[in-house]
Parts: structure tokens; C-alpha cells; sequence
């Protein structure tokens, strides 16, 4: 492990940075249709559940990363291929993020340009910030948190002034019962954006104030949801339903349709400094993660020399994952959630607990609190 | 290989000399060489060693009943107050009465040092490295024969430039008095304005040639006692020829050199010094030089002149305002307008679009290379304006405003919108109150121009975030760059862009000082009288 530390506020933000990251573009929980906001809402209740049993085993070991405590709870090898599995894991999601975030960009403002330059300049930024180490991450992220924020504030300040709001949009509310809003929170939301917060199982051991860590990450997950649900509450509510159905980035489609003054529009590009800093704060998450987690599995000493072969890896497995967008998505919707998310974010971690439970029994919060 | 090895052998050996020197003094001064009693000896040795100088005098006097006694004065001239040596020392030691009797040489100097010379800082020396030191620093050496020692008084002067105002960081208020080449008087200047015993200097000489001598200048108990540790640790290793300027020190002690950005602060306005010292930074004074080394030095400081806090703190607030958004100007302003032309022509309005599109019509070049011909052009204009000798810098800004104007446009070179980015970004970069700084954003805004021809806002925003991360990632004497704003604190983010009230300024920077934090008593917020005992004193009574 690293020696660094980071603080209640630092893991605050880069939490938020790394929920909004690439959530805020799709249509997320479209399936409910114009209840997604609540099944969103829901999802995040749900996400709080799983942060809690992240964080109980972050309470029963809070100075090792899951890759060493795996192994001290399920014994040596078991351990060891669950911390590997978990590498895996996290490397998949750096590669999809990647992809993301490329397809993304070569769709909407570089036609021309090819995917791989695209992953490559994203991956070649994340490499240098990984070697730098969590420390840095953190105070980047505080500072181009607040840029974050101040686009959001006004993006959405300048939403409301354009007019462009139709609440009618959003009715009614619970068409079709909660049966769908359910369903949908359960199989997609949960575990993508909410459930992918396990990476912050292998951060939480570097806070200096591990007290503060249910708090914060309570709030950060809360602040995300909520930020979450208004973006496509006022998607839902400009664009009508069936546009974000079909859009594909329907943010993106919501800043379109800002006009004020005759002159404030077009904003595309402050959509794309937005969208380009929270996808980087994900990939960047999930590959320190990534190195941090082999680092500790194969007890490589000096962690940031595996930025460049775990960052080729990435990048080349970005290329690889799907033959194009379409299958990109398709995977992301059908497969990941229920055989790659789940029993990463909910399987593995709730038998680790229960055996870890029965190991140390209820010495729970002692380990931190004292 | 063999120089490699070489040099490690080297290096060793510099180590072993360092923890010699460090070490017990007895073991030092055996080694030491020391004056002889011969007079005649010791003058031609000194004549020797100095290659028989010409601006070394040595002058023969002659005490005691007979004159038997024999003393040489030797100073440099030039170097020394010759007034001084004349009236408080020579003339003294020739009107001695206790010097005209029967007197052994040994008691001879006794006499000297206790009775006639009239000058202070008189000691003995009694080695020749020593006497050559301080002979050289424009110290007076007497020589007496028959005695192994010397005595050296302190007679330096000379001319040196006056104190006079700043021409690097003007300013519209507060103190005009700048620093000079002297170190006795750079310390005086700030031992005026702080006067505390708490002030502490500590000296050293660093340059095995040129001996300059360079002070470390802290509060104690303000300052951080690990950093002052730091800071002397780090000028102990030093190990170089000659220290010309504080520049010197500055790039031997940075933290990280692999970086434009600075992380030592300079400047030549003793109140700067004074307010930083009270922070509980260090300085670092080098004889020399009017410009002083402030510690640890952090991002922020290059955007606060030392006039923010005499203004009041709204003014200030919306200047600090200003100078970040002239940065960020400086910084992106022709990396944005190359993107948007080359790559994202739909956020430009469809008005201003259709000018620029009229106006780049005629030019052959892409917006990258027209950007860079003018930002080169500009470079050039303004190395060449700085370097200038006074006489000719009207032709420069006369040739300079046809380069860069109407004269470009018309040739077809570049656009007219260009050339009011270009203008732009140059007003700008000058804005920055720290040349330090505005020098490093000038080369950034290369490699933003670079990142935006070739993917447009996608590279200046990757450009940004690994601008981000670097100045994220730089350390000054172990002080994080970036803070207070990341990592951030709270109390103290309100003296970065913005700046609180004075009023407000209850505790020091926090990772910055030492033990004592508070700065300020409580309750330090002005307001008006009681109520209505003064104010409205007339109008009730009613006159």
C-alpha cells in the first residue's frame, strides 16, 4: 500500500466525481421511463446498503486494502483469487469506462477522428496521474471539483432561465405502478453507478480520519443520488420521454436546447469539459485501484511502475471489449449488471462479511473508534 | 564508466569533508595553517597568495619609543571605509601615548585592541585562511611583528547603491523602499519593520570561490522548525563555485526541478519579507542581490501582491479576481480560439462566426500557424525590448506595433482576430503580478496551443487536467503547492483568490507556521461608536 493519506473532504469529492462521472450521460434508468429519477432515488437507497457492508469490512480491517483482507478472511489461495478476480474487475471497468467516454466523443464531436487516438490521449493522462498517486487524485479533484460544480450550477441556473422546462413531462408520476421503477432500480441503478463504489473498498484505507468514513461516503453517495435523479428529472422534463429514450446522450441534447439572450447557446463544450473530468476522475479511480490492487497481490514494491503495463492493458482491452457501440452498450445493459456487477458488488462482499463476522465477531466499530 | 565512478568518489569524499567540518572543531584546527610572528614573513606571504594584487595596500607603522615595533595595516581598496582607517586607526595607533613608551610586542597588541582602536567588530585571528576571508570581505588586518595573530577590524565600505524603489514590484501604497545589493542593510530593512528579539538570522557563506554570504531570517516560534531545519540542511549541501544571485540558491534548493512553475518565491520589497516572515516563511538573504528567497512558496502566493492587504478587501478581493482570470488568459486564450476555429466553429455565434470566417478567408496559414507565427513574433519582441539598450527601445515598440498590427493584416498573415488574441494574451501575461509565473505560463501556452490544433477542446481539457495534476503534485519544502485549495482549508481557501478582511485574520497560515498560530486577537471587527453617543450627538440636540 501506498503511504498516503487523504481526507473526509478529499473522499467526499472524488466519490461525487466518480458517481457523476459517466452516469450523468446516458439515459440512466430510462426503462421506468419518466419515473427514472425515482428509480434512481431508489437505487441510491439500495447503494447505501451496499456502501454499509463495504464499510463494515472496512471497520473489521481498516489499515488493508480488500486485496490483503480477502485473503486473511477466505485463507491464502482462496483470498488471493478472489483479490485477483477483483483486478480483473476493476480493469474491465477502467477498459469500459474508456470505451465510454472515446465512443462518446468520436460520435458526438470528432467524426473523423479514430477511437483509439481518442482512448489513447485519455489513458496517457490517467497513466501519468496514477503514477503520481492517490494523494494527487485527491487534490485534483478538489480543484476541478469546484469547476464541476460551478458548470453545473450555472448549466442548470441558465436551464431554468431559458424556459425550456415542461413538468408536464414527468407526469404522471407511476403510470404503471411501481413494479417497473422497482425492477429497473434493482437491475441497472443499483449496480451501475451505486454498486461500482467497491473501489472506494480499496480507497477507504487511506483516509486519515477513518471515523468520518460512514459519513462521508453516506453523504457523498446521497449528494451523487440526488444530483443524479435531478439531471434526468430535467432531461425527462426538456426533451420529453421518448427523446431520451432514443438519444443516446440525452444531457448533451438538455444543453442543446439552452437559448438565452440570443447569444448563450450552443454549449456543448462546457458539457464536454464537464462530462471529460468526471470520466477521467472514473477511469483514473478504477485504475489506481487497479495497479494498487496488484501491487499489493503480487507485493510489488514501488506500485506506480505497473502504471504503464496495467495502462496498456486498458487501452488495448478498450479496443477489444466490443467490435463497436452498439455491442458496447448492449454488454453494458444485459451482461454486466447481473453476471459481472453483482457478484462483485453484492455476492463476494456480503460472504466476506458473514465469514469475517463470524471470525471476529462484533469487535465491529471498536477497531476504528478507539 | 570511469568518470561516473569518478564523480561518485567525489561526491564521497565531499561528504566526508561536510561531516569533517560539522564535526569536533579541535580535529579541524589542527589541520589549520597558522600566521607566523615574522612580519616581514607574513606580508610576503599575504603578497604572495594574492598575486601580488594591486588593490591590496599594506601600510608600515612603526611604535614604541624607538619605533621599534613594527605594524602592517593591510586592507583592499576600494572594499573599506578609508576614512574610517585613517581617523580611527591608523591616526589612532600613531597618537597612542601608552603606544610611544617602552612596550613589549605582545603587550603592544593588547594596547591596540583594548585602548587604541575606535572601530568595533576588532578580533584575532590567528589562521590564514581565516585572515584571507576576511580581508577579502573588506576587513582591516593589522599585523604586529614578533606576534603569531592578527587583528582584524571592521572597516567595510565603499560604494554600494543607496536604498531606492522598487522597480520590479511597484506598487500604488505602502513603503517604496526596495532592497539593495547589501546584506547588512537588506537586514536592517526588515530587523525596522519587525522589532522583536524573536527575529533571528542565521549566517553562512556558500560558494567555495566567491564566499558569499547568504542568511536564513525567521520568526521563532512563527516559523515551522522543521522547515528552518529543512532550509539549513538544504543550504549546507551546497557545494558550488560561486552563488552570483539568489537565483543560484533558488535552483539548488528547489524540491522539484523538473517543472515550470516555481516554488520559491522572490522579491525586493522589505514589507513583502515582513508580512511573509510573519506568515512563518523563511527568507533567505544572499549578499548581492536585492531580490530575497521566501519559503516555502505556494501556487497561490504568485497571485498576491504585497499592496492586496493595504487596499481594502473588496478592492482586493475583485483584483485577485482579475489577476486569476488574466492568467487563465494568458494561459488558454489562443489554444481556445485555435479550437474553436479548427474544430468546434458551432459555439462561436453564427455573427462573429461569419466575420472570422471573412477574415481568415485571405489568410493561407491554418489558425495554429498563425497563432504561432504571432506568439513567436511577440517572444521576440519582447526579449528583445527587455534587453535593449534604452536609446533604441523606441524603434523596437515602433517596429514591434507594424509586426504585430495593421501592417500583419494587410500583408495577409494573419487575421485581424488574431492579432487582438495575441494582444490579449500579452496584456494579460503582464498582469500577472510574478514574473516567475507569468514566464511559465507563457511556455504552457505552447503546449495548450499544441494540444488544441491537434484535438481541440478534447486536448485542452486533457492539457488542463494534467496541468492540474502536475501543480497538484509539486511540493514546496514539503508544503503541498496547491494549498490551501487542495488539499483545502477551510479558514484559509478566504486568503487565495478572494481575500477576507484584515479583521478576519485570527489564525496563520496552518501549514505553514510553527507552535504560535494566532495572529490576531478576537473581536478585531470595527464599528461604529455605541449607539447614539456620538453619531447622532448633534442632531439630538438639535443645533
Amino acid at each position: 500500500m501506498e503511504k498516503a493519506k487523504i481526507s473526509a473532504y478529499q473522499l467526499f469529492v472524488l466519490i461525487v466525481l466518480f458517481e457523476l462521472g459517466s452516469a450523468m450521460l446516458i439515459p440512466l434508468a430510462i426503462e421506468a421511463k419518466q419515473d427514472a429519477w425515482l428509480a434512481i432515488l431508489i437505487g441510491m437507497a439500495a447503494g447505501f446498503c451496499l456502501f454499509l457492508v463495504y464499510y463494515s469490512l472496512y471497520a473489521y480491517y481498516p489499515d488493508t486494502p480488500p486485496t490483503d483482507y480477502a485473503q486473511k478472511i477466505m485463507g491464502t489461495v482462496l483470498g488471493r483469487m478472489i483479490a485477483f478476480l477483483y483486478v480483473l474487475y476493476f480493469v474491465y471497468l477502467s477498459a469500459r469506462v474508456v470505451r465510454d467516454f472515446g465512443e462518446m466523443l468520436v460520435i458526438v464531436f470528432y467524426p473523423e477522428t479514430p477511437l483509439f487516438i481518442m482512448n489513447a490521449l485519455m489513458v496517457l493522462v490517467a497513466v501519468y496521474t496514477v503514477r503520481k498517486g492517490i494523494e494527487v487524485l485527491a487534490r485534483t479533484g478538489e480543484l476541478l471539483f469546484v469547476l464541476v460544480s460551478l458548470l453545473a450550477i450555472s448549466g442548470l441556473f441558465l436551464i431554468v432561465v431559458a424556459g425550456i422546462i415542461e413538468i408536464s413531462n414527468l407526469q404522471p408520476v407511476l403510470e404503471e405502478g411501481m413494479k417497473p421503477v422497482i425492477k429497473t432500480a434493482f437491475t441497472q441503478t443499483l449496480y451501475f453507478p451505486f454498486g461500482e463504489i467497491v473501489v472506494f473498498m480499496m480507497i477507504l484505507p487511506y483516509l486519515n480520519q477513518p471515523k468520518k468514513a460512514k459519513r462521508t461516503g453516506l453523504l457523498a453517495l446521497g449528494i451523487s443520488g440526488v444530483t443524479l435523479a435531478l439531471i434526468m428529472a430535467l432531461n425527462t422534463s426538456v426533451l420529453g420521454v421518448a427523446t431520451v429514450e432514443r438519444s443516446l446522450f440525452p444531457l448533451l441534447s438538455t444543453i442543446q436546447a439552452i437559448e438565452v439572450a440570443g447569444f448563450l447557446e450552443r454549449l456543448d463544450v462546457s458539457f464536454m469539459v464537464a462530462s471529460v473530468i468526471g470520466g477521467f476522475f472514473k477511469i483514473t479511480l478504477f485504475f489506481y485501484v487497479s495497479v494498487a490492487g496488484t501491487a499489493s497481490l503480487f507485493k510489488i514494491k514501488e506500485p506506480t511502475q505497473l502504471a504503464y503495463p496495467l495502462g496498456v492493458v486498458i487501452l488495448l482491452l478498450s479496443m477489444m471489449i466490443a467490435s463497436n457501440f452498439t455491442e458496447h452498450l448492449q454488454e453494458g445493459v444485459d451482461i454486466v449488471p447481473l453476471y459481472v456487477h453483482f457478484p462483485f458488488q453484492v455476492m463476494i462482499p456480503v460472504i466476506l462479511l458473514i465469514i469475517a463476522f463470524f471470525k471476529k465477531g462484533k469487535q465491529n466499530d471498536q477497531a476504528i473508534n478507539k | 564508466m570511469v568518470p561516473f565512478f569518478k564523480r561518485k568518489k567525489q561526491s564521497n569524499k565531499g561528504k566526508r569533508q561536510e561531516r569533517d567540518s560539522s564535526g569536533s572543531s579541535k580535529n579541524s584546527a589542527e589541520e589549520k595553517d597558522f600566521i607566523g610572528s615574522s612580519l616581514a614573513a607574513n606580508v610576503d606571504k599575504i603578497r604572495q597568495k594574492t598575486g601580488y594584487s594591486s588593490d591590496l595596500v599594506i601600510r608600515l607603522i612603526n611604535i614604541g619609543p624607538q619605533s621599534e615595533i613594527k605594524i602592517a595595516v593591510l586592507y583592499v581598496k576600494g572594499m573599506v571605509d578609508s576614512q574610517s582607517i585613517n581617523d580611527f586607526l591608523i591616526e589612532q595607533i600613531m597618537k597612542n601615548k601608552a603606544l610611544q613608551e617602552k612596550i613589549m610586542p605582545n603587550e603592544a597588541l593588547d594596547i591596540i585592541t583594548e585602548e587604541a582602536v575606535a572601530l568595533g567588530g576588532v578580533k584575532s585571528v590567528q589562521d590564514w585562511e581565516e585572515l584571507f576571508t576576511v580581508l577579502m570581505a573588506g576587513n582591516t588586518i593589522l599585523l604586529i611583528d614578533g606576534i603569531n595573530k592578527a587583528l582584524s577590524a571592521s572597516t567595510q565600505g565603499g560604494a554600494r547603491r543607496s536604498v531606492q524603489e522598487s522597480t520590479t514590484n511597484v506598487s500604488v501604497r505602502g513603503s517604496k523602499e526596495a532592497f539593495t545589493e547589501s546584506i547588512e542593510t537588506n537586514t536592517a530593512m526588515v530587523r525596522r519593520i519587525i522589532n522583536n528579539p524573536n527575529l533571528w538570522t542565521e549566517s553562512m557563506k556558500i560558494g567555495k570561490m566567491t564566499k558569499t554570504e547568504v542568511s536564513i531570517m525567521y520568526i521563532n516560534g512563527i516559523a515551522k522548525n522543521e522547515i528552518v531545519e529543512e532550509v539549513r540542511k538544504r543550504l549546507k549541501r551546497i557545494n558550488i563555485d560561486g552563488i552570483l544571485e539568489s537565483g543560484y540558491i533558488e535552483q539548488l534548493i528547489e524540491d522539484q526541478t523538473l517543472t515550470t512553475f516555481p516554488t520559491v518565491h522572490h522579491t525586493e520589497r522589505p514589507d513583502c519579507v515582513a508580512g511573509n516572515l510573519l506568515e512563518g516563511r523563511i527568507a533567505i538573504l544572499v549578499n548581492g542581490t536585492p531580490f530575497v528567497l521566501l519559503v516555502p512558496a505556494l501556487f497561490i502566493d504568485f497571485f498576491q501582491s504585497v499592496e492586496d492587504y493595504y487596499e481594502r478587501f473588496d478592492i482586493s478581493t475583485a483584483l485577485r479576481f482579475l489577476r486569476t482570470v488574466t492568467f487563465l488568459i494568458s494561459l488558454i486564450a489562443p489554444a481556445v480560439y485555435i479550437a474553436a476555429t479548427t474544430f468546434h466553429q458551432e459555439m462561436i455565434p453564427t455573427q462573429l462566426a461569419i466575420i472570422i470566417a471573412a477574415q481568415r478567408e485571405s489568410v493561407p496559414f491554418p489558425a495554429f500557424v498563425e497563432a504561432l507565427i504571432m506568439e513567436v513574433t511577440f517572444e521576440i519582441l519582447r526579449e528583445a525590448g527587455i534587453r535593449m539598450p534604452k536609446a533604441i527601445g523606441s524603434t523596437v515598440s515602433i517596429v514591434g506595433a507594424l509586426v504585430i498590427g495593421q501592417a500583419a493584416v494587410q500583408a495577409g498573415i494573419v487575421s485581424p482576430a488574431m492579432v487582438i488574441i495575441v494582444s490579449m494574451t500579452a496584456i494579460a501575461s503582464f498582469a500577472t503580478p510574478s514574473y516567475a509565473v507569468a514566464i511559465s505560463a507563457r511556455l504552457v501556452r505552447f503546449v495548450f496551443m499544441i494540444s488544441a490544433a491537434t484535438f481541440g477542446f478534447y486536448g485542452i481539457i486533457l492539457a488542463f487536467i494534467m496541468l492540474t495534476v502536475h501543480l497538484c503534485s509539486l511540493r514546496s519544502f514539503g508544503v503541498p503547492y496547491m494549498s490551501p485549495l487542495a488539499p483545502f482549508i477551510p479558514g484559509e481557501a478566504g486568503d487565495t483568490i478572494l481575500r477576507k478582511p484584515i479583521w478576519a485574520y485570527s489564525k496563520r497560515p496552518h501549514l505553514i507556521s510553527g507552535e504560535n498560530k494566532v495572529s490576531e486577537g478576537k473581536h478585531q471587527k470595527p464599528g461604529p461608536p455605541g449607539p447614539r453617543n456620538m453619531t447622532n450627538h448633534y442632531t439630538e440636540k438639535g443645533e
